[in-house]
């Protein structure tokens, strides 16, 4: 019986809220919720009560009335009203969290990528820049392709220290984290339902995502637009790290990449993993 | 219902009447190729019945595997084909087959169920009967509306045969998935004949709203002015002025795609795609989507605005009373019409589009909530003091009232873009279309098959297995789709072949299985409506002329109308929801009876002094 009556209580479904805009986002939603029960009660109580007091009866005849126009013009502008403040109160909310003039100035910048079915991370290394790849230089997606999916120019000194993680990231607590979301084949979604983020990525743009999460944990990243069979695996996790563990993982990441480079390996170490998994 | 009033000697003379006028005609041009509009009804009555099933199934085999992940269907999984399932006899869905059934389910439903069944079935057979007309301006191209669609659906089905199956990138077919092929140019496949097969659906909509405009425009019955006509004909009327804006445009989308699969174009894909396939460079995949739903969008008014329509007219009837307002509807279907055009991004917050974009559409979105209300006040002010009979046709438009406010409040959610950002794409989006779609249209559809069925087959519906319907598909409609919304503000994805691979989703098991039993019995009980259907043909009540005792010119028309309608002149004197009027012994006044009357104070009363014509007002 409880968990009947949990399914009525809609709000109570959300998953757990981590970012700080998410908490508007949730909030706006409770005001459409509320208003909507309300008409929904009003309506259903109107209709139900005049099913019920002029259901038939043989000694009585329907009442012949054409309407009135103050009546029309009064449930016109009421709802007019009521809906233009919810558009208004809500475009608000959507300046801020997609407007591109809006994105905050970046904490931490990445770069991610959709494949048929994962997801590329990529990080601007050490130098906290990213170099000459498909996204900062539009002429070197020539070079995009499946041990490269970024388009890496790695005739460029600022490019070296970039890495790539595959279907996982870790981003700080309390930061800006701006990612620039695109993709390699199809259309595909990123969907932080924690965060309450969701953006479709296409192929040959570059889209704006950004967020800001104020609670560590793990959470799940899923694609939220169909790319096929295998797209309800399209599924990556990601960590939301303390500033100093998050800074403890970069230079552990950005060692990982010096020794690699020293050793004259391809500087892509997730390159042969790219192999593998692209079709 | 009480047929005393009617005039019954009549309903029998003519009550199976193949007009004499017409010479015989040999079979075939009778039943298949006919150019009564009556006869091509109920074409696409047998044909949109026949597709509502085949939808349905492929729902219900989606329902199974979100439900129960890697188990085998019951029943028949272990006589699916080979390339359906993970392994021979298996019975297990793999995930491709999962794409193709949740493309064809949304492509069929929509396509070839509820479009065909509003616009196609009464359309035909509403707008010459309603106008008091013998047929349509264009019997011809009318039969080949219909005629188009068997080979579409045919081509459809025959997907199954190609490499790969049927159509698999959602019955939005959103490119790059649906146009990035590896097979070489010229091969057929199943997105290829999808595109083909819709090309001729879209060809079909054209024809019969080209035929529904010029028809109600040019042979309306003597003395109907425009707002003479019943909401029925006016919404049916503003539909084919959107099919045939809109229709044009989504042709001229499946043309591009078409040239990208069948010939390798580029038209939507992106250079420097990272695919085995070598055909791509230079096009936008956005731009399928602006083509695709300034289409799409309008199509959603085009499945529900006809049975709005039909709502009202079944409604006024049973109610005995005048529409409330019944300018205010036309103006409200109007409204919504122009405003469905200028709404399409709302599907694309999420897509990439120019957020600004997003704040222009969103604002058109939540406007077009305010002509929805003024209708949904309409109808309960057509209640108000009414003197209600629940026939099945009646509850049935009951519910597609209240379904409709359920599904018009939920649209209320996702017009707000922000709170689309985290309901796009998950299963709150697709509570929302089914409660428009199937609460609202397919509810408004049966009221309308109720309510028509006497006039198209010269027999009555049973009501009590009418009734045993209604509830049956009410009550499990709405413990399969309600849930959806929970499943939906969890987060769930739509088109996702196993929730299970997600951590957050692990809790909602229960909420699915819960869905899929509700979603067999609701598949299950629409066998009692084709039972009913078939049985009442031939064991059903026979059919007086008037058996709702209502006014609009259909009505005139002998219970069983043969080619050519009427078997009387037609002439119009008043508008079509003249119930109860003060004055008349008989609560209806049909448009076709003479008499005068006057309105005061938006009350109509009777003025007693057509006396010549008082001998043929006793007659009916």
């Amino acid at each position: 019986m409880s968990e009947v009556l949990r399914v009525l209580d809609m709000l109570a479904w959300f998953p757990e809220n981590i970012s700080t805009f998410g908490g508007e986002l949730d909030a706006l939603f409770n005001i459409i919720y509320y208003i909507s029960v309300a008409i929904f009660f009003l309506t259903f109580g109107i209709l139900i009560y005049f099913l019920i007091k002029y259901r038939f009866n043989p000694n009585r005849k329907g009442y012949n009335y054409h309407g009135n126009n103050i009546v029309e013009i009064t449930w016109t502008i009421l709802p007019t009203i009521l809906f233009a403040a919810i558009g208004v109160y809500s475009d608000d909310i959507w300046e801020e969290t997609k407007y591109s003039s809006r994105v905050p100035k970046p904490d931490v910048e990445i770069l991610v990528l959709g494949k048929t079915y994962g997801w590329y991370f990529l990080y601007p290394g050490a130098d906290g820049k990213f170099g000459r790849n498909a996204f900062t230089d539009r002429s070197a997606r020539a070079l995009m392709s499946a041990t490269n999916p970024f388009g890496i120019d790695s005739s460029d000194a600022a490019s070296a220290d970039d890495f790539t993680t595959e279907n996982q990231f870790r981003v700080p607590v309390n930061a800006n984290i701006v990612m620039r979301g695109s993709s390699i084949d199809v259309l595909h979604s990123f969907f932080l339902p924690n965060m309450r983020v969701k953006q479709d990525v296409v192929p040959g743009t570059w889209m704006n995502i950004w967020y800001n999460a104020f609670k560590t944990g793990k959470f799940e990243l899923a694609c939220a637009e169909l790319c096929g069979g295998g797209h309800y695996a399209m599924r990556a996790e990601y960590q939301v790290v303390s500033a100093s563990d998050y800074d403890a993982w970069l230079d552990q990441k950005n060692g990982e990449v010096k020794a690699a480079r020293e050793a004259s390996v391809p500087p892509a170490d997730t390159a042969a993993a790219a192999v593998a998994s692209l079709r | 219902m009480s047929t005393a009033v009617l005039g019954s000697a009549e309903a029998t003379t003519h009550g199976h009447g193949h007009d004499d006028a017409h010479h015989d005609l040999p079979w075939f041009r009778k039943y298949l190729f006919s150019t009564d509009h009556k006869v091509i009804a109920k074409q696409f009555l047998v044909s949109s019945l026949f597709f509502l099933f085949i939808g349905g199934a492929f729902a219900l085999f989606i329902r199974w595997q979100i439900a129960y992940p890697g188990k085998p269907v019951p029943v028949i999984g272990s006589i699916m084909p080979d390339t359906w399932v993970t392994e021979a006899g298996s019975g297990v869905i793999t995930p491709e087959f999962y794409a193709q059934l949740l493309t064809m389910h949304g492509t069929i439903m929509i396509f070839f169920v509820i479009i065909p069944f509003a616009v196609g079935m009464f359309g035909n057979f509403c707008i010459p009967l309603m106008i008091g007309t013998d047929d349509m301006a264009m019997p011809r191209l009318n039969m080949w509306s219909f005629w188009l669609v068997p080979p579409a659906g045919m081509i459809m089905m025959s997907a199954f045969f190609v490499e790969g199956g049927y159509a698999a990138a959602g019955w939005t077919s959103y490119p790059p998935l649906s146009a990035v092929i590896q097979s070489p140019t010229f091969t057929l496949s199943g997105q290829t004949l999808w595109l083909i097969s819709l090309f001729l659906v879209g060809f079909s909509s054209i024809m019969g709203a080209v035929n529904y405009v010029t028809t109600v425009l040019n042979k309306r019955a003597k003395g109907m002015k425009l707002f003479d006509m019943p909401l029925t004909v006016w919404a049916l009327f503003i539909t084919a002025v959107i099919i045939t804006l809109g229709t044009p445009v989504l042709a001229a989308a499946f043309a591009m795609l078409f040239m990208d699969n069948f010939l390798h174009t580029s038209f939507f894909l992106p250079d420097h795609l990272v695919t085995s396939s070598k055909y791509f460079g230079g096009g936008q995949p956005v731009l399928w989507q602006h083509l695709f739903w300034f289409y799409s969008h309008p199509a959603v008014y085009i499945m529900i605005l006809p049975l709005m329509g039909i709502a009202s007219d079944v409604l006024a009837t049973f109610s005995r009373k005048p529409i409330y307002g019944y300018k205010a509807m036309v103006f409200a279907i109007a409204g919504i019409a122009f405003l469905g055009f200028i709404v399409w991004g709302h599907h694309m917050f999420q897509s990439g589009m120019n957020p600004l974009l997003g704040t222009t559409f969103m604002l058109s979105t939540i406007v077009i909530a305010v002509p929805s209300s003024i209708k949904v006040f309409n109808w309960l002010g057509t209640l108000w003091r009414g003197n209600i009979k629940f026939s099945t046709a009646m509850l049935n438009a009951l519910a597609f009232v209240s379904m409709f406010i359920i599904g018009g409040l939920s649209g209320v959610f996702m017009a707000s873009a922000p709170v689309d950002i985290y309901i796009h794409d998950t299963y709150f989006i697709v509570a929302h279309i089914h409660y428009v779609l199937f609460g609202g249209s397919l509810f408004g559809i049966f009221a309308g098959i109720y309510y028509w069925y006497p006039k198209m087959f010269g027999k009555m519906l049973n009501e009590s297995w009418g009734r045993k319907h209604f509830y049956w598909t009410f009550i499990t409609f709405n413990l399969t789709f309600f849930p959806m919304h929970v499943l939906g503000v969890a987060g769930h994805m739509r088109r996702i072949y196993d929730p299970n691979v997600y951590d957050f989703l692990k809790g909602l098991g229960g909420i699915n299985e819960f869905i899929t039993i509700a979603a067999i019995a609701l598949g299950f009980s629409q066998l009692i409506l084709v039972f009913n259907v078939l049985w009442s043909l031939k064991w059903g009540k026979k059919a007086p002329r008037n058996p709702w005792r209502a006014n609009t010119l259909e009505w005139a028309a002998p219970a069983h109308p043969g080619h050519g309608n009427f078997d009387r002149d037609i002439t119009v004197y008043r508008g079509p929801y003249e119930f109860s009027v003060e004055g008349r012994d008989l609560d209806y006044w049909p448009q076709w009876e003479p008499g005068k009357s006057i309105s005061v104070h938006h009350h109509t009363v009777a003025v007693s002094d057509a006396s010549e014509e008082s001998s043929s007002v006793s007659n009916h």
